[in-house]
């Protein structure tokens, strides 16, 4: 069955980037979200299996996607890809609960390590 | 008003704009962040095309009526010059004193000396970091004061360009912890923002 994916960043060349850095031989379901209140409301409606997420955006930044994950105990493995790299940032993010942190500008070999590192990637050799 | 149509910026370019910038401001506030020990605060930086005495109305974020303190300094690479910009509140510099552990005496020379680090820290990176996502190597000019304790608009009166329209890239800076703030302004020549363009484009493809 397919992995819903949602990738969730302001930016629209941002999510075109992420979506043609997805590893083409991952079966998935990709769906889009603007910001973070469009983030969290997708991940409650199961489309954020795995979820991409930027931290610098309007009206809900990627760190309160992650505490409304935490506080619905909503279920999401959240990868933050961000341009923020600063060690407090990835530290802070790392706290609350992400998976692992991505620097941005991403492409397919980063977004593949990553997924097969966490074994999300199905048959990868890591 | 005659060629406004050669250059222009639709949403999908400033989009990309925005992006690119956030990935390379995100670059220079990790060195800073490290230089200071400190977290920077990231903002949606804002991309303007404008007429270039138009300039003050970019300045969007900094508080006009405060004393500032500039440095202007500019580059060029494949065809594509600008100016970046770094507009100081002078309230900030006894935090980053504290902050870079400087023990000297904080008058105009002491906070020229911190003008000058900070800014070529923040414009060297943010500039390189476009540049990489771009493919275009940006050759630095020496950096330039333009003036201490002055207000916005005399700051300005001292950078004439002789440009009319600029694309503007606004940062606006500021840390978590501690009182300092300050602009950092992107201004690109009218020449180049069509061959700009055409790079974004072919990423936008």
């Amino acid at each position: 069955m397919a992995t819903n994916v949602l990738i969730c960043d302001d930016s629209s060349f941002a999510r075109k980037q992420m979506a043609r850095a997805i590893p083409k031989e991952w079966d998935v379901e990709v769906h889009f979200a603007g910001d973070g209140v469009e983030g969290v409301q997708a991940i409650r409606e199961g489309k954020g299996e795995v979820v991409f997420l930027d931290l610098t955006m309007p009206n809900l930044d990627g760190y309160g996607v992650l505490e409304a994950i935490r506080k619905e105990d909503l279920p999401a493995m959240v990868i933050v890809v961000s341009g923020d790299i600063q060690p407090d940032a990835q530290e802070r993010v790392k706290k609350l609960g992400a998976m692992a942190f991505i620097k941005k500008p991403i492409d397919s070999d980063k977004a593949r390590e990553v997924l097969s590192e966490y074994g999300i990637l199905p048959g990868a050799v890591s | 008003m005659t060629d406004t149509a050669t250059v222009s910026l639709n949403e999908d370019q400033r989009d990309c704009y925005q992006e690119l910038t956030n990935v390379a401001m995100g670059q220079a506030a990790d060195r800073l962040a490290r230089l200071l020990d400190s977290y920077v605060v990231l903002p949606i930086p804002k991309v303007n095309l404008i007429e270039a005495n138009d300039l003050r109305m970019a300045i969007q974020e900094v508080e006009t009526e405060s004393a500032m303190s500039a440095v202007c300094q500019g580059f060029i690479g494949s065809g594509i010059a600008g100016e970046a910009l770094l507009l100081f509140n002078d309230t900030s510099f006894s935090d980053l004193a504290n902050l870079m552990n400087y023990d000297g005496e904080l008058d105009r020379h002491g906070q020229l000396e911190l003008l000058m680090d900070v800014s070529s820290l923040l414009i060297g990176a943010c500039i390189q970091g476009i540049g990489e996502q771009l493919e275009i190597h940006f050759n630095q000019g020496h950096p330039v004061v333009l003036g201490q304790h002055c207000r916005v608009d005399e700051l300005l009166q001292n950078s004439v360009n002789p440009w009319t329209k600029t694309l503007a890239i606004e940062i606006h800076y500021t840390m978590e912890q501690a009182n300092i703030d300050c602009d950092l302004l992107l201004l690109f020549t009218e020449d180049s923002v069509a061959k700009l363009n055409n790079k974004i484009n072919f990423l936008l493809d």
